[in-house]
């Protein structure tokens, strides 16, 4: 049998929705919105309850909804250049876009800005964001990946001093203490250090819920659900994670994906090539991700959200400043420094048993070539396309070239 | 001349206290790499989308005898070379250093952390335990490498110059390479016997490996009298403080490194405008000059400040970007036409 969308994708969009849109009133009643960037300590504004957009999300949306040419014009007109990290600019770029061509309507000035250092332009970025009526930058030192071991999964829940070095850790979990000031001294609320230890449980359990759905998918032959559905059903509930809300949606995708499994289900019932695609998101064309079914029997099996949501977020710790910052400290550094990333993706194709990988290696993203290497070296072919998956004027052929990649490259299953 | 017997740490980047290493008893050179050496295809593939640069780089470490090597985080370019020598040079002692920006209290003990952390890596490729006296010496040496850079500057910017950009710049690369001695008598060798005329240039952009674009651009007609990019004179190089240990030095040197203005990956516009406006006007330009060079991102998020920094002085920015992998000298002439345009508007 063949499966139309999960419940669980369908609510989470809608969730997202709805909660747009009580941030938004919240914001119109007076309190703060914060713009944090994906790498910023996103459970602190939890604990603060101050109202958050992740500044990649509202990339993602901007990018769904087709504006995405009409914001880097907007960042052109300032002045700054239109192509350099687009997927982290956009949100930069569409403030300045009239209400109804925005999505959404559009997104308040935030009164914060957050973001780790990440890269030679993110800082920059977000000194722009600085400059803006009302907002104010807030900037997270960003430390390079020494060390980067080789089966960190088995090691970062617990033992993230060895994944990531103990001044690492420290330095994040101090600068994030020093963050906390600054907030509470701009908002007058108070951090409370045993609500946050309730929302890195919380995150904790969102993540072994992820850790589990992803075991089942891995597992699971023909694949029960597609890409598609569970990149919004993990992704939605990272952007709220910690809260109770977002457990339970891990927990129904879980449970949804396993009633798939029991029912036979299939999203593409002829599966004879199955696909991992590394790298971000094609926002701008999701329904990419399904064309290759009819032709060639593939079906993409796997991309980073829900595997990076199962190995790469929990975190147990007595501390709970420490270990947020063990959290974030070289969270992006999992997926793009290798060893890490490689032999990660190595033991995610193996585990999915991937036919074929499409990887997409975008600027801002070191080591796509060991990342490849080690992919190749087990035998599995590898198309790396290089592109910002948020610059729809560069990915206009991935789909001629994904097919004749596939057509020539990755072989059948018997 | 080099002590043949010193330890060599090769080090990419601008942010090696080398007062430090020096008082450890090793000579820190610093490799640039070069604006038109050829790209070696796998250093390119390895380091993906990457300042060509970073890729030559990469090329020039396999090839120099170096007991060591030391790569700063100080730009994503360097870090990506960082990560793979680490991954694919195992015989070469590589060592990261990760110095964070934002003054704040926290940041400032990871910093001295990691100077700790450089100087335990000069000791474990030859290097001595430094005292008092080495300390000092080595404070010496590198305020009188600082002194010549400082005479030097004062010839370029002379009315008219005493000294060509590009001999000047030839003589800053090499000072980040040589010995202190050899250095000094390096730098105050460079001058020209006939003034320099021709439209005086401030040169901003990515940083210059070599100064042939230096060359390109005053065999055109103009005259390189300052930069602000992190090969030139506003490398870290010439920078000491005294203290009576080691613990004091670094907790001057900690103090150092967060009072300049770091490279354009590293620090903010704004910043980076202040520093182009005021050296060009210290410097009494014509015209600023940025060229960038292809997947070099940040000098690009610095151009609406800087424009706007030299424009309330009556200055122009011209502006070649981007700058692509074999076409170098190509960017340089067009420099040159615009740089005359700009000049006489």
């Amino acid at each position: 049998m063949t499966e139309g969308r999960l419940d669980s994708a369908a609510a989470a969009t809608a969730f997202q929705k709805q909660w747009f849109q009580e941030t938004m009133q919240r914001v119109r009643d007076g309190e703060p919105l914060v713009l944090a960037n994906a790498d910023a300590p996103h459970e602190i504004l939890r604990a603060l309850d101050l109202p958050y957009v992740v500044n990649q999300w509202w990339s993602s949306i901007i990018a769904a909804k087709r504006v995405g040419p009409a914001a880097l014009a907007a960042v052109a007109s300032a002045g700054l250049p239109d192509d350099s990290r687009q997927y982290d600019v956009l949100p930069l770029g569409a403030q300045d876009l009239p209400a109804d061509v925005a999505p959404w309507g559009g997104l308040p000035e935030p009164r914060f800005a957050i973001a780790e250092r990440s890269g030679d332009v993110t800082h920059k970025i977000f000194e722009q964001w600085g400059r803006r009526p009302g907002t104010e930058t807030y900037l997270l030192s960003r430390t390079a990946a020494v060390p980067a071991p080789e089966g960190w999964w088995e090691l970062v829940p617990e033992r993230w001093d060895e994944v990531f070095g103990a001044d690492r850790v420290d330095l994040l979990r101090d600068e994030i203490g020093e963050l906390v000031t600054w907030l509470e001294e701009r908002t007058g609320r108070r951090l409370d250090l045993a609500r946050l230890e309730e929302i890195l449980a919380l995150a904790n359990e969102q993540a072994e819920w992820n850790r589990r759905t992803r075991d089942l998918i891995a597992a699971a032959r023909p694949l029960p659900v597609a890409v598609t559905d569970s990149i919004p059903s993990v992704m939605v509930p990272q952007w709220h994670r910690g809260s109770a809300w977002a457990v339970a949606a891990a927990r129904r995708l879980h449970d949804e994906v396993a009633a798939r499994i029991e029912a036979g289900a299939a999203v593409c019932p002829d599966e004879r090539r199955r696909m991992m695609w590394i790298g971000r998101g094609l926002w701008s064309d999701l329904d990419m991700y399904r064309s290759f079914q009819d032709d060639f029997g593939a079906v993409f099996v796997w991309s980073m959200y829900l595997a990076l949501a199962a190995d790469g977020y929990a975190r147990y710790g007595d501390e709970p400043l420490r270990a947020l910052a063990a959290r974030f400290v070289g969270l992006t550094d999992l997926l793009y420094v290798p060893p890490m990333s490689s032999s990660w993706y190595v033991k995610e194709a193996l585990a999915h048993g991937v036919d074929g990988v499409v990887h997409l290696v975008a600027d801002d993203t070191p080591g796509g070539e060991l990342i490849t290497q080690a992919l190749e070296r087990e035998g599995i072919p590898v198309l790396e396309i290089r592109a910002s998956n948020a610059d729809a004027r560069a990915t206009g052929t991935v789909r001629e070239r994904i097919a004749d990649f596939i057509r020539d490259r990755v072989p059948e299953r018997s | 001349m080099t002590d043949p017997r010193r330890p060599v740490l090769g080090v990419i980047g601008n942010d090696v206290p080398r007062q430090l290493v020096l008082a450890a008893g090793i000579l820190p050179r610093r490799l640039h790499g070069s604006w038109t050496a050829p790209v070696d295809e796998r250093a390119a593939a390895l380091l993906g989308a990457a300042d060509a640069v970073a890729a030559r780089l990469l090329a020039q470490v396999r090839t120099e005898p170096l007991d060591g090597l030391v790569v700063c985080n100080d730009s994503q370019a360097s870090l990506r070379v960082f990560y793979v020598l680490r991954a694919t040079m195992p015989e070469l002692p590589v060592h990261l250093l990760d110095l964070p920006r934002d003054d704040r209290p926290a940041a400032r003990r990871f910093v001295r952390r990691q100077f700790e952390g450089l100087l335990a890596f000069c000791l474990r490729i030859g290097g001595a335990v430094p005292e008092p006296a080495t300390l000092a010496d080595a404070a010496r040496a590198e305020r009188a490498v600082g002194d010549a850079r400082a005479r030097l500057r004062e010839r370029r910017r002379a009315q008219p110059a005493r000294v060509r950009g590009a001999v000047a710049l030839d003589a800053l690369l090499d000072s980040a390479r040589l010995d202190p001695a050899t250095a000094v008598a390096r730098l105050d060798a460079a001058v020209d016997d006939a003034p320099t005329t021709g439209i005086r240039v401030h040169v901003t952009g990515s940083g210059h490996p070599d100064a042939d674009v230096y060359r390109v651009l005053e065999e055109g007609g103009a005259v390189v009298v300052s930069e602000d990019h992190d090969t030139g004179d506003a490398a870290w190089v010439g920078n000491a403080v005294d203290g009576d240990d080691v613990d004091a030095v670094l907790d001057g040197l900690v103090a150092r490194h967060f009072a300049r203005v770091a490279t354009s990956p590293t620090a903010l516009s704004a910043d980076r405008a202040d520093i182009t406006a005021d050296t060009a006007l210290d410097a009494q330009v014509d015209i600023a000059l940025a060229l960038i060079r292809a997947a070099d991102e940040a000098p690009l998020w610095d151009l609406a400040d800087q424009r706007s920094a030299l424009a309330a002085f009556g200055l122009r920015l011209a502006v070649v970007a981007p700058v692509r992998p074999g076409a170098e000298l190509e960017a340089a002439r067009e420099a040159v036409g615009l740089v005359h345009g700009e000049a006489v508007r």
